[in-house]
Parts: structure tokens; sequence; C-alpha cells
């Protein structure tokens, strides 16, 4: 069942998603896939990750079902590449600035580099690759090529981070690169979503918020932060090609990491329905202050309504004040007709008695949950752990058993809609 | 089970007001509502001990509940119940101590107590069901109670079924599909015109949005307002002490200032004392007065307005705002002051 099934388009502005699966990781002499088996050439991995910034970087490799928890999980990157050294992916990182999204993509499902450390403003992030059912992450599910890293003594920490997006994003392609000449698994036509909706069916728009906050706490798009700007539209194709890259370390369970992006599980759901067609993915930014929600808000209603939306999905990235990212936006799509759902975890406290949201709708009140934030989980104790010995916020040994709220997990209240976790009174 | 059942001094017997500062003690009998309540709960639960404290002793020693747990807990507490407490504030907040205490030493517990009551908002977490508004209802809120301790000894999760007044806490749960798919399938529902549907409830906040500044005080008129149940002498139209369903308007034409002796507060939320002493300190019409004449405001409206605010409920306090404001609006009135106790 693959996405865009039946949406088969000749002109130029589709995208072929070449699937190549991921099904073991290793490291070796030389980097190679293989009929699923993907092997990383230590010494190539760790030269593309070469930087003053970094005194030193480790690569070391996390299988699903492994006895590993990752701790301090930074950002994570699906391979993926157009062509030898990228061919147009990551732009403005790896390739020149300008929209991807076209022609061909080489991708490794089911594969995924993380970097992992200690970087300042980072909330801690888990992944167990062993989890128990509610706990879950993304990268519970995928084979991990997991950078640890040491600071260069006399480094800043922007250079620190700064050097790990790059290094990711080229040790991404350069993993993909090894796949291009391989058999696919599978090959995804995705519609060009410029065209005219066939058959009438509802024009969807995914409105994307992204964080917008400086400093650890920003995204890319094409390389560039959207602070201080305006909504704009993407095609959903961009994403594939790693049009939006993150930056941004807070709210583990909350974020939205670059490979999130790659894989955006709701552009993924509206290419499967046969009753919708995916029109348009609005990228926006969250700014920190209450006019210029509203602002963006009401730009971003004006920006779907303008190419013709009837029905939206609402996305936000991180904590409280970003509720009203969507809740306004969602209030402002239906004062122009358009039918709007917003997917948002709960910060409902420990206990589950608190109000779930911080700013709720008041127009449009249609919402899926992806969980309560704050309510406790306990991880088993496992065998090894990367990224870290001690997970500071219990103050415990990373192996440990480890009682941890939800809001540690990488991605586990996934709010781009990953995860079957959700929340209801109890009956 | 075990139980440990918590009331106040003057449903322990020891006395009413003037022994409201009794400190917290344990008695090894079941008194009161307890009694009662034993019979109820059949031979399956025993009430061992009853913990007691005095209302003020209680509002001002908020340490008192720590102190009767680890005295429950001596006498092999299994479970810690408290009231009901119907709408008395100290006792209901004495209530929520108790089990809010209970609950942190990791005892099974629940209160019973009025849903206006404010402890409600103070029991964190913890499962409170309703009683009635008075010990009137002594014999039914008894029945409630005893029927969700039952539950609570059981190990169930109590509802809105079985009277449950704090919020059901919500739970993580693993759906079939994933928040993306469903969000897919609620937009469906959306566009096939189901309105309702949703996976969260949209939580309670109050929103109010500030007016703007009366650009010339020295031209407007100004009305005065108090939920402070400052009434005529002797209460003419019987507005309650306590969860008022009405509000009354009353003319200040003639009067210079509100007299002692002419008016008084029937408010049962705080010592009226003061307020009885001197009206003015509630309505503070004597200055209202003086800006009128020195021409500091335009002119005083000619009527003021009251309610009790006093476990008055949330909808009709929202009716009396909207009643109060289409009448002020109506006569022109550009500003308001309103005194709250």
């Amino acid at each position: 069942m693959g996405d865009g099934t039946g949406n088969v388009h000749e002109n130029g502005g589709a995208l072929r998603r070449v699937v190549h699966e991921v099904r073991s990781l290793e490291l070796g002499e030389r980097t190679s896939y293989d009929d699923g088996r993907l092997t990383v050439s230590q010494e190539e991995a760790t030269a593309l990750l070469r930087d003053p910034a970094l005194a030193e970087v480790r690569l070391a490799c996390a299988s699903p079902g492994d006895s590993v928890r990752i701790v301090n999980v930074l950002d994570a990157v699906q391979p993926c590449s157009k062509g030898p050294g990228g061919g147009g992916v990551f732009p403005g990182f790896v390739s020149r600035a300008l929209p991807p999204g076209r022609g061909e993509t080489h991708i490794l499902r089911g594969a995924a580099v993380l970097a992992a450390g200690d970087l300042p403003r980072a909330q801690e992030a888990v992944i167990d690759m062993a989890p128990p059912e509610v706990g879950r992450s993304p990268l519970s599910e995928t084979h991990n090529l997991v950078v640890e890293f040491d600071r260069a003594d006399d480094a800043d920490w922007e250079e620190v981070e700064a050097a790990l997006r790059r290094g990711l994003l080229h040790l991404a392609v350069h993993l993909a690169d090894a796949a291009l000449e391989a058999e696919p698994d599978a090959v995804e036509e995705l519609a060009d979503p410029a065209v005219q909706s066939p058959d009438g069916l509802a024009r969807v728009a995914v409105v994307t918020n992204i964080q917008t906050q400086g400093r650890f706490k920003d995204v890319f798009v094409y390389g560039r932060s959207l602070w201080g700007g305006l909504p704009t539209l993407l095609s959903p194709n961009e994403l594939d090609d790693g049009a939006v890259v993150s930056g941004q370390y807070g709210h583990p369970a909350l974020k939205n990491p670059t490979f999130m992006h790659q894989t955006h599980p709701v552009l993924a759901a509206v290419r499967e329905c046969e009753d919708l067609h995916l029109a348009a993915l609005v990228i926006c930014p969250e700014p920190v202050d209450q006019n210029f929600k509203e602002l963006v808000s009401a730009h971003a209603a004006r920006l779907c309504a303008g190419v013709g939306i009837d029905a939206a999905i609402l996305t936000k990235e991180g904590g409280g004040n970003a509720d009203a990212d969507v809740t306004i936006k969602m209030d402002r799509l239906e004062e122009h007709g358009i039918a709007a759902v917003g997917i948002l975890p709960e910060m409902a406290g420990r206990d589950g008695t608190g109000p779930p949201l911080v700013v709720p709708p008041t127009k449009a009140t249609a919402m899926v949950s992806t969980g309560n934030y704050d309510e406790r989980i306990t991880l088993p104790a496992c065998e090894r752990a990367l990224g870290g010995g001690q997970v500071a916020l219990v103050d415990r040994s990373a192996t440990e058993e480890l009682e941890l709220p939800m809001a540690a997990i990488y991605c586990a209240l996934s709010p781009l809609g990953w995860g079957n976790v959700t929340c209801h009174e109890e009956a | 089970m075990r139980i440990v059942h918590y009331v106040n001094q003057f449903f322990a017997g020891v006395g009413g007001e003037e022994e409201a500062n009794t400190g917290p003690e344990l008695r090894c009998e079941v008194v009161g509502p307890g009694k009662r309540l034993q019979a109820l709960l059949g031979d399956e639960h025993e009430i061992v001990a009853t913990i007691l404290c005095g209302d003020d002793y209680s509002a001002g020693h908020p340490e008192f509940a720590a102190d009767l747990i680890a005295k429950a807990q001596d006498e092999g507490a299994e479970l810690v119940i408290a009231g009901p407490a119907f709408t008395s504030g100290r006792y209901g907040l004495a209530c929520a101590r108790v089990v809010s205490a209970a609950a942190e030493a990791g005892l099974p517990t629940l209160a019973a107590m009025h849903a206006d009551n404010p402890g409600v908002g103070e029991a964190e977490g913890v499962p409170v069901v309703a009683s009635g508004e008075t010990a009137r209802t002594m014999r039914d809120s008894l029945d409630q109670f005893a029927e969700a301790v039952k539950k609570v000894a059981a190990g169930e999760e109590l509802t809105e079924q079985d009277g449950r007044v704090t919020p059901v806490p919500r739970r993580n749960r693993v759906a079939e599909r994933s928040a993306a798919q469903r969000a897919v399938a609620l937009l469906l529902a959306r566009l096939g015109d189901e309105e309702e549907e949703t996976e969260i409830p949209l939580p309670d906040f109050d929103r109010v949005e500030p007016a703007a500044p009366v650009e010339d005080p020295g031209q407007a008129l100004i009305a005065l307002l108090t939920e402070g149940g400052l009434v005529p002498a002797g209460n003419p139209d019987r507005l309650e002490s306590s969860r008022a369903s009405k509000w009354v308007r009353y003319s200040l034409e003639g009067h210079d200032s509100v007299a002692a002796g002419d008016f008084e507060s029937i408010d049962g939320g705080f010592s009226t004392q003061w307020a009885d002493e001197d009206p003015n300190r509630m309505l503070p019409l004597d200055v209202a007065r003086e800006l009128e004449g020195d021409g500091r405001i335009g002119d005083l409206y000619e009527e003021y307005f009251v309610t009790t605010g006093n476990g008055t409920t949330v909808a009709d306090s929202r009716r009396f705002g909207v009643e109060w404001g289409a009448d002020l609006h109506q006569a022109r009135v550009q500003a308001a002051i309103l005194t709250a106790t």
C-alpha cells in the first residue's frame, strides 16, 4: 500500500520515491547496501563528520529489539539521495538552496542516523530499542547509526550543533548513495499536488507549525530559519528531499526531528485516503508573542483559502504556548469555511486531571490526542546505553530501570501523528 | 478493609464554632456520620478509627493532615475517607487536605462534599464524590458515599455516575490506528457534517476581554455593584447568604452614603462585622459621592446591584453578569465598580 496510489501524474512536479528497505545494520570496511543489509564504513562516515568543533566522534549501531537505550538524543535523519553526493537533497545544507521534491529520490526505509550527547538547552530525550508498548519512539523501530561526540575544547556549543547537523545530513546522503544502483523494494509515485483535485475530491492542506525560538530551538526550511517570517506553501514532496531540517532540541516527546518531517505521517495518511486530495503543505513559524501568533494564523488561513483548500489537518511542535498556534489557526480556518482538525498532545498533569490544553479552540473543536505528556511510564533496565551514562532528569544510570514522564521519550507523542497513543477518561 | 474516617469537630460531637480550634486527634471509635456509614458498608469493611480536627485549626494548620494520616497508619489504616462536608468551606478544605495527605502516603482514599465546596479544587487528583448542600441531606449523601467507598476499596475508578465531582483522570491508551490516520478519519467526519466528534474535550476556561478605558470619567455615568451581600437592613428580598440564585437592585437616590444600621451584609462567606460597622467598606458610596461632587466622575447611577458571591455556581454567576451587563448598557452606564469579597 504505497503512498500516492492511483495518483500517478506524468507532469514534472511529481516525485518518484525509490524505496530500499534496511533490515540489518553493521559497521564494516566499506559502506555498502546489499539486499536490505546496510554496512557502514567507520572511516568514511567519521570523515564526513570531521569538524573543528568536534574533538572526536564515535559510531554505534542500535537495532529494534536490542537491549539498548539511547539517551540525550538530538536530531535524527532518514538516509536519502537523488544522485551521487545528494543531487539536491537537504537544500541549503548539502545541496544548493532551491526547492526540491521532483524527479527521483532514493530512501533507506527503516534506517536512521542520529546524534546523541550533551548539548545545552537540549532536554533529555530517551529511545529504548526494546520499549514497552506505551513508550515507543518511531526511532525504536529503525536501524539506527548513532553518532556520539566530544566537543573540541575551544568550540562554541553553537558550532558543535551546526557541525552535528551538517554531519548527520552528509552521513544520511552517504548511506543512501550506497543504494543508488540497488534493485528497489518499492517505487512510490507522489503526485504533484499543484494540479486540480481529481473527481472533485476535497482539497486538503496539511498545516505544519515549526518552532522558531532561536538557538537550539529553531527549524530550517531550505537551510533558513522562519523566525520572523510568515507561513509559506511547499509541495509535500519536498519533505522527502529534506527541505525541512530540525535544529530544535526541546520537549523530546513533542519534537519533530528531520526524520519525522521526511516521513511526515499526516502527509502519508492523507495520500493513502482515497476520498481526499493532498493539495498543499503549509509551513508556519510558531512565534512567541500573541499578536504574531494571530497574524501568522490569519495569514495561514488566507493562504489556504487562496489555493482552494476545503479541509486542513494542523500539527505543532513543542509545549504549551504552541497549542495556540494550532487552535487559533483552527478557528481562522473555520471562519473561511475550511474544516479543521488539530493533532495535539495533552499536558493534563501527572494524574491526568488537569486541563488537557493550554489554549483551546473556540470555533473548531475536532482534535486528535497523541497522549498525555505528563503521565509516567517505567522503562525496563537494559544492557547498553549510548549518548551518555546518566539520565540527569531522574539522576539514574542510563541502563537502570527508569520511571520517566512520557515527555522524555523521543517523539513518543509525535505532534506529526506518528504514534498510536491516545488519551481518554477511564470509564 | 480497615478504614479511618475524618470528620470535623462538629460532626465528631465535640462542639460547634466555639470548639473550632480543637486540635487534631484520633479516636478508636466510630462517631457521628461514621456510624451510619459503617452500617451501609456491611461486614466487609470496618471503620477502625475516627480522625478529627476543628475547622479553624485545620484551616490555619495545613500540617494537621499529615499528622492525622501518620496516626491513621499507626492504627493500620488501609483506606482513608473524609466527610461528607456538604457546602461547608473550611470543613471541605480540611477533608481535601486529609485525602491529599492520604494519597501522598500511598493509601487509597476519597472524600464527600458538595460539588461547589471550595475543597473540591484542593483535592489534587483524589476522587471526591458529591454530597448534598447541608446535613439535612445526610441520609442520601451517605448512601452515595458508601457505594463509592466500596468501589474505591475494590480498586475501581470512580466516574461521574458514582457522583464523582473531581475530574476523572485522563490516561494514555494505545489506539488501533495512528494519530495521523485518526486525524484523517476525523476530517472525513467533519466534512460529513459530524461537528461534535473530538478526542480532546474542551477545557473550561473563561476569557474576559477588558473593556476600553473610559475616555472622560468627568462625563461618565458610573455604577456601583457588589457581590458582598449588602442589602437594606432586614434583607427585604431574602437574598441568600450563600449559593445565591438571584440578584437584587436598590435605589441610592437621596443617599450620601450607605449608613450603618440602614444596610447590612448577609453574606455567609466571611465575617460581616466590619461591613456592618461601615457598609461603605463594601459599597464605596461615600467616596463616590465626593468624586461626583468634585466633578471627577459625571454621575452615579441611581441604583446599585447586589448578589452574594459565596458558593454561587459559575453558571448562575455568568447569568448575573449577562443580566447586569445588559441592564447597565441599556441605562447608558459607561463604567462600573464591582466589589468582591
